[in-house]
């Protein structure tokens, strides 16, 4: 994952998400992305597929 | 004496531990039917006959001391290959995990063998239970025993397809959206997905952990309470193990169902998804059953089918993509086409699309409990049709027929299939039976007087018996 | 009595109250003066209702007077954040989408508050919805410092940390998502605690994030912070999350020695993950110092970088908050300040395995915290890493830039109290730490919180704005 994005894939994600981004903000949310791209990162450890679960999802009952 | 593969455990188990059915007999026996037939069906990855001798010679020594483990005691079983085995392949039936070899028994792998089980082999299944019924993978799909040009359904191909030839007495299943009770519908046995939580998913290989259940497919829903006794343990190694007291899986065995209050979902299978006249006609049949057994039946309503199936394929494909993104990216071609068009959609959702299935889920979880306070079961089909050709299973798979088994996913609920009659082309129909959590034993005993009601376990494959009668 | 009541804490205001030495009326109406005179400089209230609060002074007055008081809240002035539903009273979230917004129940916790008797004095200034600001562009302006009014409280629970500061009333509520409750109550020199993930029902506060918003408490002191919790505790089977556990008496061990417990100080988080302000660092080592006087066992603990419960955090919060929000921010933006539209529209851009992701990651951290904390009471880190920034100059990116230092008990749900411990040289602003405990262990925190606060002067001293 790289820790950059192009303007171009930036307005992707924007479009995909519906949302509208003032033209003089841009620059600011696509720098800000890119440390939360460092953080998608950060949450991406190698594991194996018999790694510990995601989380746990609790039926009524339990 | 009936012939030793078509046993049920519960048949079998009285004369084990009588000794008057000697484990090593009863081994040696169904290894040479999977070698005399699993060349034409499929069902095994890898048998394991040396390793399975030793087991029942050490069975057979415990049981002649007089160690008798219980019921499972001396049974041969099969495991999905995706089920751990310590120092044995597990593979996924992927190219991916052609050579992996894991360094410890799943949960589930030792309790079975603790309890005295003799493991046959790993069985075949969808790739990473996912990716099927797929013919570009290192080893061929399941073929459907009761007509071998026909589709065992998945994911857990192999263990339904053994089951129902006979080529072992009991098998390991997964359900992340179906996979224990699709192939216990098409192949024509018992197969439990039990509440979310009862049995542990450590040493599994993942899919989609909060669908995730592993579960036991058999004959009839009787054995299937037995393989329930040593399977719901709490495990502390996974984090979605319920910490609960034992349904009363023994206890149950021993009640009639006179009494109990029967919902059916009718709306599921007469307006939310297109269902075959044969199937409908096979429910409508086994209410009629369930009235003479003493049972209340009336209808209930529930969200409609296309409200669970949208919240399950979001979360299934976020969590089976977070799983598999790594080696997705960097090995592609080490996936089955199947398998990586499915995994791949997961890149496609946006975490609020998650974050929203998720607070959806908790909605119709709120839903269905609603609708227990009034019913003890609900009854509706597992699959809206019989076994396709193999092939066609693609065709089968659209929004106009929205799964039956993902609902009980989404809610964790414990959900049986039971086979409720044969078609006019001589394949089995369909019946699931689904309840409260952790009320599996009940649901099993729902499932099971509906066999002892009905002669349909009597019948084997016919296709099966003409070829083992040719073949012998 | 003589003096200021409203510089009493809820301790020694109920034991005048219960001693009909103080009434109710008296405490409200000194409270609602303090409000007058300086809401103009802090804009601490959203929605400031003195003649409710007055009615519900005199009715506490009446059932004081012919039987007694109901506890310890019993006639307390208390204000709410105002993302805390309020039956009959708008609850904006601070927002112009919400403006017009009056809930027809009170969230559970308020209803708690009420039924303790305390007396509700309003609704207080939050960041909106409890993550864009402090903002310019809402409909009312943000809270200011009552330290040096040119500051920011901190945020979200800003009206609830300014207002407590300066005795316009004896406690508020907060909720805590990430910082939001101990960053106002560093910045402000409070006590303030978000309890164990579970224990308050959140039903009726309006949600940020579901798995990691907490409610909670924040008052002067931390004995305080105790009484009032006590009052906001209850099962609410109607929050799924909310847990079904014994209550004990938050203050029952509040006098017991602290001598020979354990606290293990998170040295690197606030030295180099990140590093906090030197007159941070200095308080810390002075707490330090305070305790080993208190006869405590200090032990340094290694936990996981920072920056990994922060990133944890951050996509969990944002994924949460854009899956609430993004039906409203498509529809009508510009109803949303700046601030809070760009950071919950940032959750936009995640995928579904970043989240999935993001939770596997916090079930590690979990675990490892948990193994951090085998024989020790209590952890002690920085409360906030720098004392009350310029309001006009707060980064709206800060939590990208640099890793948060409470939101790894938002990310582990243990409970974690943050409590004055000085005023940094010069300015007199105040510096705090945090002290986090075990699940479920409010009480261990609270009488290590407890004993800090009498060991030390911190509390006698409040904003000057007051002796103006």
């Amino acid at each position: 994952m790289s820790e950059t994005i192009s303007t171009e894939a930036f307005q992707v994600l924007l479009d995909r998400a519906g949302i509208r981004v003032k033209p003089e903000h841009m620059e600011e949310m696509r720098s800000a992305f890119m440390l939360l791209q460092a953080m998608r990162e950060r949450v991406r450890k190698p594991r194996g597929y018999d790694a510990e679960p995601a989380h746990i999802f609790a039926p009524m009952g339990r | 004496m009936t012939a030793l593969h078509d046993l049920t455990i519960a048949e079998a188990a009285p004369l084990l531990k009588a000794k008057k059915l000697s484990p090593v007999e009863l081994t040696a026996s169904y290894l040479s039917r999977i070698e005399a037939f699993d060349g034409q069906l499929n069902a095994f990855i890898r048998v394991l006959p040396e390793q399975a001798m030793a087991a029942a010679r050490k069975a057979e020594g415990e049981i002649m001391r007089g160690d008798y483990k219980g019921p499972l005691h001396g049974v041969p079983i099969g495991l999905k290959d995706i089920y751990n085995t310590k120092g044995i392949p597990t593979t996924g039936h992927s190219a991916l995990y052609k050579d992996h070899v894991p360094e410890e028994d799943a949960t589930t792998t030792r309790l079975l063998a603790e309890a005295g089980t003799i493991l046959l082999g790993k069985l075949s299944t969808w790739e990473f239970a996912i990716g099927g019924t797929s013919f570009d993978l290192p080893w061929p799909p399941a073929k459907n025993p009761w007509n071998l040009a026909h589709d065992p359904a998945g994911s857990s191909s192999g263990s339904g397809a053994a089951i129902a030839a006979g080529l072992a007495m009991g098998s390991m299943g997964t359900d992340t959206g179906g996979s224990i009770r699709g192939p216990a519908a098409w192949c024509g046995i018992s197969g439990l997905k039990p509440t979310y939580g009862l049995v542990s998913r450590r040493g599994i290989l993942p899919l989609s952990f909060s669908l995730d259940h592993g579960g036991p497919m058999c004959w009839t829903s009787e054995d299937c309470a037995l393989m329930m006794e040593v399977l719901a343990q709490h495990d502390p190694l996974d984090p979605g193990s319920a910490d609960v007291a034992k349904p009363d899986f023994a206890g149950s065995r021993q009640k009639d169902v006179k009494g109990l209050r029967i919902g059916v979902v009718r709306h599921f299978f007469e307006s939310d998804a297109e269902t075959d006249p044969e199937i409908k006609a096979g429910i409508e049949a086994a209410l009629v059953t369930f009235r003479e057994l003493g049972c209340a039946v009336t209808d209930v309503t529930l969200s409609p089918l296309s409200a669970y199936g949208d919240a399950a394929a979001l979360i299934s494909r976020s969590e089976a993509f977070a799983f598999h993104e790594e080696t997705l990216m960097a090995t592609p071609e080490l996936y089955g086409e199947l398998a990586r068009q499915r995994i791949m959609m997961g890149a496609f959702i946006r975490a609020c699309d998650y974050v929203n299935a998720l607070r959806e889920r908790g909605r119709l979880i709120a839903e269905i409990a609603s609708v227990f306070e009034s019913v003890d079961v609900l009854i509706c089909p597992t699959m809206p049709g019989v076994a396709p050709k193999l092939g066609d299973l693609g065709n089968m798979m659209s929004r106009s027929r929205p799964s039956f088994t993902r609902v009980f996913n989404l809610t964790g609920s414990p959900a049986l299939s039971v086979c409720s009659g044969f078609s006019t082309a001589g394949l089995p129909l369909n019946m699931q039976i689904v309840g409260r959590p952790f009320q599996d034993d009940l649901v099993l005993r729902v499932g099971s007087a509906f066999e002892k009601a009905t002669s349909y376990r009597d019948l084997r494959p016919a296709q099966w018996a003409q070829q083992a009668l040719a073949a012998e | 009595m003589t003096g200021d009541p409203t510089l009493l804490t809820i301790r020694e205001a109920s034991t005048l109250i219960a001693e009909r030495k103080l009434s109710p009326v008296e405490l409200t109406k000194a409270c609602i003066a303090r409000t007058e005179a300086l809401d103009a400089t802090l804009s601490t209230y959203v929605a400031f209702t003195p003649e409710l609060a007055l009615d519900a002074a005199r009715a506490a007055e009446a059932e004081i007077g012919t039987s007694g008081p109901r506890g310890p809240m019993h006639g307390i002035p208390v204000g709410l954040k105002d993302i805390y539903d309020t039956a009959g009273v708008a609850t904006t979230a601070h927002s112009n989408l919400l403006k017009s917004r009056v809930p027809a129940e009170d969230a559970f916790t308020v209803t708690k508050l009420r039924e303790s008797g305390a007396v509700i004095t309003g609704k207080l200034g939050t960041f909106e919805f409890a993550i864009g600001g402090p903002s310019f562009d809402l409909f009312t302006l943000p809270a200011r410092n009552p330290w040096d009014p040119a500051r920011t409280t901190g945020g979200s629970s800003s009206g609830s940390g300014a207002a407590v500061a300066a005795g316009m009333v004896l406690g508020a509520t907060g909720s805590d998502t990430g910082a939001s409750i101990r960053s106002p109550s560093s910045l402000c020199g409070l006590a303030g605690i978000k309890p164990t993930y579970g224990l308050l029902s959140r039903r009726g506060i309006l949600p940020l994030s579901q798995s990691l918003d907490h409610a909670g408490p924040m008052c002067w002191t931390v004995e305080d912070a105790a009484l009032m919790l006590q009052a906001m505790v209850g099962h609410d089977p109607l929050d799924p999350a909310c847990a079904d556990v014994a209550v004990p008496d938050f203050t029952e061990k509040l006098d017991e020695t602290v001598k020979g417990k354990t606290i293990g100080v998170i040295r690197h988080f606030h030295e180099t993950d990140h590093e906090a302000a030197p007159p941070v660092l200095a308080a810390i080592e002075q707490a330090i110092a305070v305790y080993r006087s208190l006869g405590c066992v200090i032990k340094e603990v290694t936990l996981p970088p920072l920056m990994d419960f922060a990133a944890v955090g951050l996509i969990i919060m944002s994924s949460e908050a854009f899956a609430i929000h993004e039906a409203d921010l498509r529809a009508t933006p510009e109803l949303y300040g700046e601030i809070a539209r760009d950071r919950i529209s940032m959750g936009g851009l995640l995928t579904g395995a970043d989240y999935v992701q993001a939770l596997r990651r916090r079930q590690e951290l979990c675990a490892a915290v948990a193994e951090a904390m085998i024989g020790v009471d209590v952890l002690l880190t920085a409360g906030s890493p720098f004392p009350a920034q310029p309001i006009d100059n707060v980064p709206k990116w800060l939590m990208y830039q640099k890793p948060s230092i409470t939101m790894p008990f938002n990310v582990t749900g243990l409970p974690a109290l943050a409590l004055c411990a000085g005023y940094e040289p010069g300015t007199g602003l105040p510096v705090a730490m945090q002290l986090v405990g075990h699940p479920f262990a409010e009480t261990t925190v609270f009488q290590l919180g407890h004993a800090y606060e009498q060991a030390t002067q911190w509390r006698a001293t409040r904003p000057a704005l007051l002796a103006a």
